[in-house]
């Protein structure tokens, strides 16, 4: 891997960035509702002198370029800005609600993967199986079910029939104060059910793709030349055809990683979960501007990370892309 | 003595859309240590199912071993279990492929995939067996192996890869060595390299090889004794300089004058006339009728077997009757 290849995808990256910043920004303003009748509205309802002063402190009376140049100086110098709603810079608030939101998407894509690819493999093994047949039901059931409906199913079936995982919240409120591995656990298990619903649609995706992927490799002559060594059959589905048929799954783990964060939105709002996701929906009903670009903003920062991740990790898993740009 | 391989009546049948075919019927060939048998035939004639199912690679389904016997120095392999089959394969008889670009596995180094092949029978670790693995790169003849043996095998040209085969292949000295069209996919001048290695080889480690072919040149360069395959039968068993010298079969005269000689002055290239024909579609005759021109009455009414018509076996009515 060259240093001049990680170089200019990080300059792409942040070029990348900028024109999302400017993107996000007029399609904002270009999406109905007034932020200054919202804030008025909280504070009780007001006359046209107070939406002025409104307008005024936020600096929303400026002309649209002159606010965009401001706001972009800001993201430049590292301020994303002070939200209308919470009073607090916005960095603050997204810095507190990252974290969950990053457990939640990592641990959904690594669940999805883990299982979607392994659940691939093994029907793959044998694709006029019981087995097989099995796979492809659950993969297009779990392609098919809406994200929210999962999560308020799997909310009834937990809640009421089998109590046994929280679906509330990411910590239990009575365990304030307790060690670092208590409350891990805890949030592990608070983690389940929103992970799982998050994973599911995901899940179902790689089951088929990886399915599909390892059918073709298995039928190659180098798997044939496997067997001919005398390796085990673990070894040839594994080892020799899982290597080949991961490069397709990786081209679309790092796609759906942006559809993976817009899922996490509706997940978190499901199960109460205090993430971006939530804030993100709070602020779009009122409006907040800066709040709003502000989770974009990461969000976005986010898949273009993991865009590039994938790009390494896919140089890594083939050798024959290493060298090229 | 019994031959260290020897393959009795083996028949294979394959389900396919146009119901079961036969794709081997009653084929026999024995092999010595130390002896090269050539198989020739054309492109469907049940040379490549004959090596698989020796390696017990057959796809199954479809393809399943119907009847006949399969025996490694005694050992009858249609009778072992898969366990059995892995241990065997690699170790005890290797396998050299046709498409040397498409064989090698394209994430895994070439020293790796050696060293597997070294890992899978030996009671080695990996340092040791990739040490093997460069030594086993000197002996096929691939310059500065040390560091070749860390390439990819985009990396290297056709001729090397099938000289990376052929040590994967001889790995753990195995008793039998498939080549399955080691050469086809190469050009000329490596096709004479690659035999070379091979004959070396096989003085070095004493293994039996299996050469297939659809090449008689190969064959008068390789071959001790000549096993003719058509459409799933052998159709003529010899020495190789008996089948070169006194061909008796239609099929093999034919595959014979197609090797074209240099200083005659022969313009064109000859080739027998027509296909191999489908195996669903044979009937009760000889399968070779339609393209031959002795053919009389007897041959579309009754298979010929292979038999020693004066001269050594061959199956063709034609010959038994000193038509020919």
């Amino acid at each position: 891997m060259s240093a001049s290849f990680l170089f200019r995808r990080l300059v792409y990256g942040l070029i990348l960035m900028l024109g999302v910043v400017v993107l996000n920004f007029l399609l904002i303003r270009l999406a109905p509702g007034d932020p200054a009748m919202v804030i008025a509205g909280e504070m009780g309802g007001g006359d046209q002198a107070l939406l002025d002063a409104i307008r005024t402190q936020y600096g929303l009376d400026r002309p649209l370029l002159t606010q965009l140049g401001i706001y972009l100086g800001n993201v430049l110098r590292g301020d994303l800005g002070q939200s209308y709603f919470f009073n607090q810079p916005v960095a603050t608030l997204i810095g507190n609600r990252i974290g969950p939101t990053i457990l939640l998407v990592l641990s959904a894509q690594v669940l999805s993967i883990l299982l979607g690819v392994f659940l691939g493999v093994i029907a793959a093994r044998k694709p006029n199986g019981a087995l097989s047949g099995f796979v492809s039901v659950v993969a297009t059931v779990g392609y098919a079910v809406p994200v929210f409906w999962t999560g308020i199913m799997l909310i009834i079936l937990f809640a009421s029939v089998f109590p046994i995982f929280p679906v509330e919240g990411m910590q239990s409120v009575r365990l304030r104060g307790a060690g670092f591995w208590v409350k891990a656990v805890d949030i592990a298990h608070h983690l389940v059910l929103p992970a799982f619903t998050l994973a599911l649609i995901y899940l179902a995706q790689y089951a088929r793709l990886s399915r599909a992927s390892m059918l073709e490799v298995l039928g190659s002559d180098y798997i044939r030349t496997a067997r001919a060594k005398g390796a085990s059959e673990r070894a040839v589905l594994f080892k020799h055809a899982l290597r080949n048929a991961s490069l397709p799954i990786l081209t679309v783990a790092g796609l759906q990683f942006g559809n993976l964060i817009s899922g996490a939105l509706l997940v978190e709002t499901v199960f109460n979960w205090p993430g971006m996701g939530r804030l993100a929906f709070e602020s779009i009903l009122r409006r907040d501007y800066p709040t709003i670009l502000g989770v974009l903003f990461f969000a976005s920062a986010m898949v273009v990370v993991a865009n590039l991740l994938t790009d390494l990790s896919y140089r890594l898993a083939d050798p024959r892309l290493r060298g090229k740009t | 003595m019994s031959a260290l391989l020897e393959i009795q009546n083996l028949r294979v049948t394959f389900n396919t859309r146009h119901g079961p075919v036969t794709a081997l019927d009653s084929v026999s060939l024995q092999v010595n240590a130390g002896e090269t048998l050539g198989v020739v035939g054309e492109s469907g004639c049940g040379k490549s199912i004959t090596a698989l199912s020796v390696m017990g690679l057959i796809p199954s389904p479809p393809g399943r071993i119907a009847g006949g016997a399969i025996r490694l120095a005694g050992e009858d392999l249609t009778r072992v279990s898969e366990a059995r089959m892995r241990a065997l394969r690699g170790a005890e008889m290797a396998m050299i492929f046709q498409e040397p670009m498409t064989s090698l596995n394209p994430v895994f180094t070439v020293g790796d995939q050696i060293a597997e092949a070294i890992m899978l029978h030996q009671k080695v670790g990996h340092a040791q067996a990739f040490r093997d693995a460069v030594a086993l790169l000197d002996r096929v003849g691939i310059p500065s192996p040390e560091r070749r043996a860390r390439d990819y095998p985009h990396q290297l040209s056709g001729g090397m890869r099938q000289r990376v085969m052929i040590a994967m292949a001889v790995s753990c000295r195995p008793k039998v060595l498939i080549a399955d069209e080691p050469t086809t996919a190469l050009d000329v001048t490596v096709q004479a390299q690659i035999f070379d290695l091979l004959n070396e080889i096989q003085r070095d480690f004493g293994a039996a090889i299996i050469l297939i072919t659809h090449d008689m040149g190969a064959i008068s360069e390789m071959a001790d004794r000549v096993a003719v395959m058509y459409a799933g039968r052998v159709i003529e068993q010899a020495s190789a300089d008996d089948v070169l010298d006194h061909p008796q079969h239609p099929y093999t005269r034919g595959l014979i004058s197609c090797i074209p000689a240099l200083g005659k002055g022969d313009t064109e290239l000859r080739e027998i006339p027509g296909v191999v024909p489908p195996l669903h579609m044979l009937g009760a005759g000889c399968a070779f009728a339609e393209r031959c021109a002795h053919r009389f009455d007897r041959c579309d009414t009754e298979k010929p077997s292979l038999v020693d018509h004066g001269h050594h076996p061959a199956a063709c009515h034609a010959v038994e009757e000193g038509r020919i």
